[in-house]
């Protein structure tokens, strides 16, 4: 399998960057991407694990292809279609593209061409052959849950940091984090994140040994505090990005630096919670502030300064193509994602879908979700012939020749 | 980008993770699997390796890339063992005007030479009892494997058993193959009921069970090796009721006593389950199989409580594996037979015998009888 994780350097040198786009610009176009798969995955009521697969895709084939050459918006429902069939919650195409209207721009929504199916299917075969058919994506909340059932300390301020561990892990899909980390490891820093805010101070765990000076070394070797603390940085910096109106530099670039910064001065929960509304909403100020920004058309690469242009598009199917009948099967069950989060996240989170916890609270696995992916059963067409009617009829005598009654 | 331009990008993009289908060179149409044909097909380059091809049928797929061929492709990448069929990678056509910029898929896997059913097929093929024993155990060796990483593969059938010149077993065609989970918190499994050619389908499946686990694949076992004696599918339905007739006159009736809990199943009531059948496993394969060991492991693995019937650890430790004559090397036999011997390419038994297990009920509607694993199959001209 290819190596899927980059350097730093790298990703300031990506396909689109070569291709005149600067990094601040790429950085957006990841957000706005990850944050529309994510979106659009929620209101389709699709799991977690689905749509941060979707997400995972979407930074990998922007590592081979510049955003000039494939609109993100499209990528992105691409990316969701693909993930929908892996992850074994199969969402129907049209039903997707019909979601994405809905949530973009008429504008952003030409970006589809003509036949805005067609586009998606198109690129399909693209994007399995950018990513090397490598399909299983492993995320951050599974490690997120484990780790945290070996924690010890009150219960309900353990919950309080998990919950909040968990909207940073779906916030950190809008970053190139998962191009650059194992999900143990930004598990690990999230977690730690989650327990600076919350005050979480973890004593003591399951499974302890005398070699073990914090709770992770149960669990992943020779991570730095300067590791650590450049991950939930580049997390933090979401934040700070959308309520500044100039884009900042991120993710940080030199980590010694980033080590240096005060965790005094990251807001903590309670001074966000004081600037924000009591209960979270849907549209946060920083949606409003970035959905500003992502409104005006001359930001966007495959606009550029001159009028909209229509993109280019795919010859449609010929007019001998005869669509089966199959129909998806229902879906897996949908996870109980929807849930409000509980107050202790009054962060601005980006992502604010996206829940582990049923309301009722206690520390365990959301149900099926958590499952190893299920499969669905196959969809047996509903009117087809398994055998030619050119068959031989079958011998009306018993079959056993070579085997005596 | 217009269309043009991009129709230009995708032809000349060199995806540096998948290889175009033109590094191999097609040899022959060697099968038919679950989504698309297979070809043997050489390397072009200095290797000259053979490989087997299967091509992704995507031109009637409403919904891209199809989801039983996502399926199979994430279970190959996972199974990596000598007694499963590997896959060494997954291959494109160049997207360009004639194919409108659609790439066709091919996975590649190492080319086995024979399949167990052409060996089955061709009565100048003796197996030895040592011989016999090496292919179960290598068999139950792939399923031991494949269940412990909660995989069901839910088409087992002398035909997607391969065997290599040099004697060793693969188990193949993932097509149908599923993830299973242990039940948990008392939620029951929903997992299709179609699956498993129907000759090989275990009763339980032909009871309509939809919560079942890795006896399936055991049952199937069981049929295969019978078959290793009889050379022929040991019981050839028609139907479902006349498999599940077949089954009870083998294995006795199916009742709550050697079976409790099946009046549970849905079609219990619904099949018509022969009655006061003894059972007579070992009695009806004697004359073929002779061995004693042999014949009560058969009788351990086509018991009908799936519950009850030996699980592939179980198998594998049985007597049949440990006393003489031991399993042995199976290459010094195959060194004898210079052609590759496949169900596919196998002539036809006797004349006007119906090898497919599968067709439509006689005088009902056209309806699919079968796992979707055959409708491959429907081609095949003998």
């Amino acid at each position: 399998m290819p190596c899927w994780y980059y350097e730093k350097k790298e990703l300031r040198n990506t396909p689109s960057i070569q291709d005149g786009i600067d990094y601040e610009t790429e950085c957006r176009y990841r957000k706005e991407g990850a944050r529309f798969i994510i979106d659009t995955g929620t209101k389709m009521d699709l799991g977690y694990n689905t749509m941060a697969t979707g997400v995972v895709y979407f930074h990998r084939f922007y590592m081979f292809h510049s955003f000039k050459n494939f609109p993100r918006y499209v990528t992105a429902c691409c990316c969701l279609f693909l993930a929908g069939k892996v992850e074994e919650t199969p969402k129907k195409c049209k039903d997707i593209i019909k979601t994405a209207k809905t949530l973009l721009s008429d504008q952003k929504f030409l970006t589809f061409g003509e036949d805005p199916k067609e586009e998606v299917m198109t690129l399909e075969r693209i994007l399995l052959q950018t990513i090397k058919f490598d399909l299983q994506v492993e995320h951050p909340y599974s490690y997120l849950l484990k780790y945290a059932k070996c924690l010890k300390g009150d219960k309900n301020k353990l919950q309080k940091m998990v919950q909040m561990a968990w909207t940073f892990v779906n916030d950190s899909l809008c970053t190139t984090l998962s191009l650059q980390w194992e999900p143990e490891i930004i598990a690990v820093a999230l977690m730690y994140l989650a327990g600076k805010l919350s005050k979480f101070e973890v004593v003591d765990w399951n499974g302890r040994l005398p070699k073990h000076l914090r709770w992770w070394d149960m669990f992943v070797e020779d991570v730095t505090m300067d590791l650590l603390e450049d991950i939930c940085h580049q997390v933090l910096d979401l934040y700070s990005q959308a309520n500044n109106a100039k884009a900042p530099d991120s993710p940080p670039l030199v980590s010694t630096h980033e080590g240096n910064r005060e965790w005094a001065t990251i807001p903590t929960a309670n001074d966000v919670a004081a600037s924000a509304p009591a209960t979270p909403n849907k549209i946060s100020k920083i949606e409003v502030t970035s959905s500003t920004v992502n409104g005006s058309s001359n930001a966007d690469a495959t606009d550029g300064s001159k009028p909209v242009e229509i993109p280019a598009h795919f010859p449609p199917y010929p007019a001998t193509f005869t669509p089966s009948s199959t129909a998806y099967p229902p879906v897996f069950p949908p996870t109980n994602i929807s849930v409000p989060p509980p107050s202790v996240t009054t962060i601005n989170h980006i992502v604010s879908a996206m829940h582990p916890f049923n309301s009722s609270g206690a520390i365990r696995p959301s149900a099926p979700a958590l499952a190893p992916p299920t499969f669905q059963p196959f969809p047996y067409p509903a009117a087809t012939t398994y055998f030619q009617p050119g068959n031989p009829a079958p011998p009306s005598t018993t079959q056993r020749a070579y085997y005596p009654p | 980008m217009n269309t043009k331009e991009k129709e230009k990008y995708i032809e000349e993009f060199d995806f540096p993770h998948c290889d175009e289908s033109t590094k191999y060179e097609k040899v022959a149409k060697i099968g038919q699997g679950t989504f698309g044909e297979v070809f043997k097909a050489k390397e072009k380059n200095s290797n000259k390796k053979f490989v087997a091809m299967k091509k992704v049928l995507m031109d009637n797929e409403k919904e891209g890339f199809p989801i039983t061929a996502l399926r199979e492709i994430k279970i190959l990448q996972l199974l990596k063992h000598e007694n499963v069929v590997n896959l060494i990678e997954i291959c494109r056509t160049r997207a360009a005007q004639y194919n409108r910029y659609r790439s066709t898929f091919y996975l590649v896997f190492d080319f086995c030479e024979h399949d167990l059913a052409g060996l089955l097929s061709n009565v100048n093929v003796k197996f030895s009892l040592g011989e016999i024993k090496k292919v179960m155990q290598q068999l139950l060796n792939g399923l031991y494997y494949i269940h412990s990483n909660k995989i069901l593969h839910r088409d087992m059938k002398a035909a997607n058993v391969l065997i290599t010149k040099n004697g060793i077993l693969k188990l193949a065609d993932f097509g149908l193959a599923r993830a299973f989970s242990a039940n948990k918190n008392g939620q029951v499994n929903r997992y299709t009921n179609r699956v498993v050619t129907l000759w090989y389908r275990p009763p339980e499946l032909l009871l309509g069970d939809r919560n079942y686990g890795p006896p399936v694949d055991l049952w199937g076992a069981g049929c295969i090796m019978a078959e290793m004696w009889t050379r022929s599918p040991i019981m050839q339905g028609n139907t479902e009721q006349q498999q599940l007739t077949l089954i009870s006159q083998l294995c006795g009736s199916v009742t709550t006593e050697v079976w409790p809990g099946v009046e549970n199943l849905e079609l219990f009531n619904k099949m018509e389950l022969p009655k006061g059948q003894k059972r007579k496993v070992k009695e009806r394969l004697k004359p073929y199989v002779k061995d004693p060991f042999a014949c009560d492991l058969l009788d351990k693995l086509l018991i009908l409580d799936p519950s009850k019937r030996y699980d592939s650890d179980s198998a594998l430790n049985h007597d049949f594996f440990w006393t003489d004559p031991m399993p042995c090397d199976l290459s010094k036999m195959l060194a004898q037979h210079t052609q590759s011997m496949f169900e596919y390419l196998a002539p036809p038994r006797r004349p006007g015998h119906m090898r497919h297990p599968h067709h439509p009920v006689p005088g009902g509607p056209a309806k699919p009888s079968s796992s979707m694993a055959d409708s491959g199959y429907q081609d095949r001209v003998f």
